[in-house]
């Protein structure tokens, strides 16, 4: 696993620090990490970084959420080779199925620890296009 | 807990920083919904983005593995579902939110010196699952909740929308209009209407032409839309049965103001609020009961001085209580005041010219007077009470919903006001009766028995008899009589009413069994016949009159000699 750049979008400082801490401690040290608290401002980085490794976004924030995000990509066809994860507190099948179809490409069920973590960059950056049991 | 070794310990005052406003925010917001709630807004608005910061402090401090905090915020979060969810868990639920709410903040704010200690919110976690599990208990009762039990499902509630979805993404509720089940319920009681005259046409058609193979098959077709009928009756009335806690919701408060601007201390006590009736009678029972309750405190309850002096607590407790026996429901309200003075209803009542007929009338029989118009025995006219709500109107809405209302009281101890309700308002099971060739429907609830009258049992005094029913001496009235005809000695059947005080009896001509009625309305421009309720229409196209059992029982204070055989 090699260090990339990642967008974190979440409407949490302190999620931003954990992403932060969990990167620095890891094999992924020195990755670059970009940072957007609220869906429309990760849109316009995501817009801007089409280099993105992964992309791990929220479900629950003001201004846009997660799955308006998700829709909006869609839509405009943007960058469809980055994964994005979609990070959720709680989650039901029916909203998973919904961000899958919506085009996320994997689900991060919070509390999650940093192995979870790092196990699902793996797997994004083996490029294994396939749907990630919930873990 | 977040020891040390927990990957993320090093950001615990991060987690403070940012989950310690979002926790006062909380505080504040469920503040304000007990307030907009206490002044009766619905406070919607407000419901939103509480829910949300609940869910983020949740999920911080489910990342950060505080636990307890992670537990305590979603615990309420499902207090906040039954809140927004059932408005009558409010009176409870909401002061125990608050209560909760600050107790996120205070822990939130502990762990900027490190992790809250196991167990430190496990009384009120206790308190809060005792609470969601009566909630629980009522909804099930209730069968409001058809969906599954399953709580992420209550996650994903829209109360905005009209609809909630189930497990299988189906729509497994709607809200509907109630005017639209009114109409209905209206639709439905024609239907019946047409199936009863369908019922006397054939059987007309049996009489005169005997059984015929076509005859046989409209009658087994008959069979099949009669048990169609009955279970689109039962599924009808489902739809509109509300839980009796909607009108119980709101006496709290009601008891609050009256006692404080009264200076009495009263507290109020609920039982059965999962109870279901009708829409209706729900809508048309919360005038009765903010009298009722009114007159407890400001009449029936002393002041606590006075309490104290005759050795009873200062804080006097009303009992609202509700329970179902078969097709009716039976509502108390109960003080534990002074109760009722039986001297001074005698003396108004013969003051009015309303002297019982007894010579020594039971407690029982002078309690039912304090229903009749004009016998307010309170001394003084107090601003909640005020001089227009006598027990008579009381009476009187509580007999147009077919139900009837009587009184028990125990001097120096207290009142007690029980209201029998039926379930259901359009049908009506009652007893069909003849006089004089005239068909007469008499609400069952108000039946205690049908007897046959030997001519020997029955004793004329002055037009009206007297007969002895199940060892007790009854008073008996010509059904003739009663309904403007004549009297006839030819009557045989007695339909005995109950009745608060004592059991009466009608003589009719003929019983005709027990039948489902439609209840109509009577133009309002006929007036109101004293003996009648309502009307229905008979299988023969005959309109009937249902009579007002409750009525007739209480205009019965006509001398009629001590009963002697």
């Amino acid at each position: 696993m090699n260090p990339g750049t990642f967008l974190v979008i979440d409407d949490s400082k302190l999620h931003h620090q954990m992403y932060h801490l969990i990167f620095s401690r890891s094999e992924l040290t020195g990755s670059r990490l970009l940072h957007a608290y609220d869906g429309r401002e990760g849109y316009e980085l995501f817009m801007a970084h089409p280099e993105l490794t992964l992309v791990f976004l929220d479900l629950n924030m003001p201004v846009m959420n997660g799955l308006e995000f998700l829709h909006r990509r869609q839509a405009e066809g943007m960058h469809p080779q980055v994964p994005v994860v979609l990070v959720t507190t709680e989650s039901t099948a029916e909203d998973e199925a919904r961000g899958l179809e919506a085009g996320a490409w994997g689900y991060l069920c919070k509390p999650f620890a940093p192995e979870q973590l790092l196990a699902l960059v793996g797997r994004a950056s083996s490029r294994l296009s396939q749907r990630i049991a919930h873990p | 807990m977040t020891g040390p070794e927990h990957p993320f310990a090093a950001l615990l005052a991060e987690y403070v920083a940012e989950c310690l406003p979002l926790a006062e925010e909380v505080v504040e917001g469920a503040l304000a919904l007990e307030r907009a709630w206490q002044e009766g807004q619905s406070a919607d608005e407000l419901f939103g983005p509480l829910k949300g910061t609940l869910h983020t402090i949740k999920g911080n401090s489910a990342m950060m593995g505080l636990a307890g905090l992670q537990n305590l915020a979603h615990r309420l979060e499902d207090l906040w579902g039954v809140l927004a969810a059932d408005p009558a868990s409010r009176d409870a639920g909401a002061p125990l939110f608050v209560r909760g709410t600050g107790l996120l903040a205070d822990l939130v704010r502990g762990t900027a010196s490190g992790p809250p200690p196991e167990g430190a919110a496990a009384d009120y976690l206790e308190e809060v699952e005792a609470f969601l599990a009566s909630e629980r208990g009522a909804r099930e009762a209730a069968r409001e909740e058809r969906r599954s039990p399953d709580r992420r499902t209550s996650d994903r509630r829209n109360p905005k929308a009209g609809g909630e979805v189930g497990a299988d993404g189906a729509v497994a509720t709607i809200r509907v209009d109630s005017r639209r089940l009114d109409a209905l319920l209206e639709s439905f009681g024609e239907a019946m209407i047409a199936h009863a005259g369908l019922g006397e046409a054939m059987r007309q058609l049996n009489r005169r032409r005997g059984t015929t193979g076509e005859l046989t098959q409209l009658e087994r077709a008959m069979l099949g839309l009669d048990r169609t009928l009955k279970r689109l009756e039962s599924a009808l009335m489902e739809t509109r049965l509300l839980p009796i806690s909607t009108v119980f919701s709101r006496f709290t408060r009601l008891v609050r103001d009256v006692a404080h601007s009264e200076g009495k201390r009263v507290r109020l006590e609920v039982a059965g609020g999962e109870t279901r009736l009708d829409k209706t009678v729900i809508d048309r029972l919360g005038e009765p009961l903010v009298h009722l309750i009114t007159n407890a405190v400001t009449h029936g309850i002393e002041p606590p001085e006075e309490r104290e002096s005759r050795g009873k607590p200062a804080e006097a407790v009303i009992t609202l209580r509700a329970v179902q026996r078969s097709d009716r429901v039976i509502l108390t309200v109960t003080d534990d005041g002074r109760g009722l003075d039986p001297e001074a209803i005698l003396r108004k009542a013969r003051a009015l010219g309303q002297a019982p007929a007894v010579e020594a009338p039971s407690l029982a029989e002078i309690f039912a007077l304090a229903f009749l118009p004009g016998l307010s025995t309170a001394q003084r006219v107090s601003q909640h009470s005020g001089r227009g709500v006598g027990l008579d109107v009381v009476a009187s809405s509580i007999r147009a919903l077919s139900g009837n209302v009587s009184v028990g009281s125990e001097p120096g101890r207290g009142t007690t006001f029980l209201l029998r309700l039926p379930l259901t308002v359009a049908v009506l099971r009652s007893l069909l009766v003849e006089v004089d060739t005239e068909r007469y429907a008499l609400p069952l609830v108000d039946v205690a028995e049908t007897v046959r009258v030997l001519p020997e049992t029955l004793y004329q005094v002055a037009r009206q008899g007297m007969m002895t029913w199940r060892g007790e001496v009854i008073p008996v009235m010509d059904g003739g009589l009663l309904l403007g005809g004549g009297a006839a000695e030819s009557r045989r059947y007695c339909v005995v009413l109950r009745s608060a005080a004592r059991h009466r009896g009608v003589m009719v001509d003929s019983l005709l069994g027990h039948h489902e009625v439609v209840v109509k309305a009577l133009d309002p421009s006929l007036g109101r016949p004293p003996a009648v309720a309502a009307a229905t229409i008979l299988g023969d196209g005959r309109v009937a009159c249902i009579l007002d059992t409750g009525r007739l029982a209480d205009g019965w204070v006509e001398p009629v000699a001590a009963a002697a055989p």
